[in-house]
């Protein structure tokens, strides 16, 4: 049967990877959703659109987009567009996400998450991209605070009130990334607990968990490993302060077996568990 | 121009070396960027690399992705132009293939995204009078890309993506079918003829004037190659063209 509508505040998912699609459909593993890079499957049809329907026969999917480039001062890419909008329509997801980041200027796309400054003139130009995204999706998107290792000398206010901001005067939600707030409270020196308390919880619609690597006295963000010890401890707090939310554990590189995946997942859904406010309310997440 | 723009307009260019502002981080940037842009055509070129090794291969990604940017957000659409680059490309002079290899290995690629297409509606082919047979127009499956090359360019794939002998001994020329058969990109090798008549019908000819790109007077052998189109399911729907005048 083909889930439908919101996920339970205490879903629990894992990032939707090929080499594993063959141990998912052969183990069948209870999971809250999957969620897939949007943009793998942006392509006419073929083998990876098919997998996807098969999935989604299953599971509650989350799409998670990686490339429009909300926060490019190039006008929004109306071609992406269309095609998240086709996919998005075609498989219902329960939750549709993007970065707050740009990733292309001039036309020249550089692939990556690119770190925005915190000026007033990126916070009123996100806000309005964000709104027309919403306005051409016909929803509600979530967008995800990323990780960075650069700071521009212009930003104005530090990266919590830039994101509450955006999220309070677009009306979209915060995939609070955890991972990405202990990457960058390292990397630019600032308190991870206190971001927490910036973010207002009734805005935050889901959370990521991911493991970073240690290069060049640097944290980088390479969902490449497992949680780390403090990003756990970060979470636990988070899903105090702000509630029990549907909790992604992603992993790209160096991608494990399948069990690994479903291990931190279950350590995530025990947290989940444990927290008193979790324990207060089950309402769903739209 | 807005600060914002300004100031996004000088990243770009320092994470492509192309200007001067950097600062602590930017290391960080360029190496992920560098290795996006590469894993994307290891991933779209893996006889390319093979062919040429791993330093080699790093090295022309790196100058391709300075020379044809990346233009979209969706990373399955980059390395369309990694083939016109190589044909030019000064150290790939002693492998004259390698520009037509990495050709056959963009169309599979194409291939593989490609649109779904339903099954040929036989029965609605068997309806049609043998005087309009010339008028069919028989149109291919979305996927299907028609490669040729003079050199042996499949049999090359071929021995490679086996991880055989990187060399082959084979002579071209190569005409090849690219299709995609249970959501896997096959690469069948035809004749010249064969070739030149789904050729004819990818550009929408009619099957009379395909025929004639076959060579019209060798019925049974054209025969064999349509039916071969239709059951591998090259051939995907068709239309009648206008009744001649």
């Amino acid at each position: 049967m083909r889930p439908a509508g919101a996920l339970d505040r205490r879903s629990v998912g894992i990032g939707l990877r090929a080499p594993h699609y063959g141990a998912l459909v052969e183990q069948q593993p209870k999971l809250g959703f999957l969620e897939a890079h949007s943009e793998n499957f942006f392509g006419a049809g073929g083998p990876a659109l098919a997998w996807l329907e098969r999935f989604r026969a299953d599971y509650a999917l989350s799409l998670h987009g990686v490339g429009l480039s909300l926060g490019s001062a190039d006008p929004l890419d109306e071609r992406h567009l269309g095609k998240l909008d086709a996919l998005v329509k075609r498989i219902e997801p329960a939750l549709v996400s993007e970065h707050l980041c740009w990733s292309s200027i001039g036309e020249r796309h550089a692939n990556d998450l690119l770190p925005l400054p915190f000026t007033r003139e990126a916070l009123d130009h996100v806000v309005a991209r964000i709104d027309a995204t919403q306005e051409r999706l016909g929803r509600r998107i979530l967008v995800e605070n990323v990780s960075s290792y650069f700071a521009f000398d212009v930003s104005t206010v530090p990266e919590w009130e830039f994101i509450a901001e955006a999220a309070k005067r677009s009306g979209c939600g915060v995939l609070l990334d955890v991972n990405n707030i202990h990457v960058n409270a390292a990397n630019h020196g600032f308190d991870p607990y206190a971001y927490l308390d910036a973010i207002d919880p009734a805005s935050v619609g889901e959370y990521h968990l991911a493991g970073f690597e240690v290069a060049d006295g640097c944290l980088i963000d390479t969902h490449g490993s497992r949680v780390d010890d403090a990003v756990w401890s970060l979470y636990a707090a988070a899903v105090e302060r702000i509630g029990a939310r549907p909790t992604l554990v992603e992993w790209d590189c160096d991608l494990p077996a399948l069990d690994v995946l479903l291990g931190e997942a279950a350590t995530a859904r025990s947290i989940l568990a444990g927290s008193s406010r979790a324990n207060a309310g089950a309402e769903a997440i739209a | 121009m807005s600060s914002l723009a300004t100031l996004q307009r000088d990243f770009m260019d320092a994470l492509f070396d192309i200007g001067q502002p950097s600062g602590p981080g930017m290391a960080v940037y360029r190496r992920n960027v560098q290795s996006n842009l590469h894993d994307a055509l290891v991933a779209t070129y893996p006889v390319v690399r093979r062919l040429v090794g791993e330093s080699f291969f790093r090295e022309a990604a790196r100058r391709y992705s300075r020379e044809s940017p990346s233009r979209s957000g969706d990373l399955t659409e980059y390395g369309a132009q990694f083939a016109a680059f190589l044909a030019s490309y000064p150290h790939a002079r002693a492998l004259p293939y390698l520009a037509d290899v990495a050709r056959l290995e963009w169309a599979c690629h194409e291939c593989l995204h490609a649109a779904d297409a339903g099954a040929l509606d036989f029965a609605a082919l068997g309806r049609v009078g043998a005087k309009r047979h010339g008028d069919i127009r028989f149109q291919l499956h979305p996927a299907v890309r028609l490669v040729r090359s003079p050199h042996p360019i499949g049999a090359i794939r071929a021995a490679n993506l086996s991880g055989g002998d990187a060399s082959v001994s084979e002579a071209g020329p190569d005409h090849l079918v690219v299709a995609r058969s249970g959501g896997e990109v096959r690469v069948a090798s035809v004749d010249a003829r064969e070739w030149d008549f789904l050729a004819a019908l990818a550009r929408g000819a009619a099957f009379e004037e395909a025929s004639a790109a076959y060579g019209a007077e060798d019925g049974a052998a054209l025969t064999g190659a349509l039916a071969r189109a239709v059951e591998s399911g090259v051939i995907a729907a068709f239309a009648l063209a206008e009744a001649r005048a």
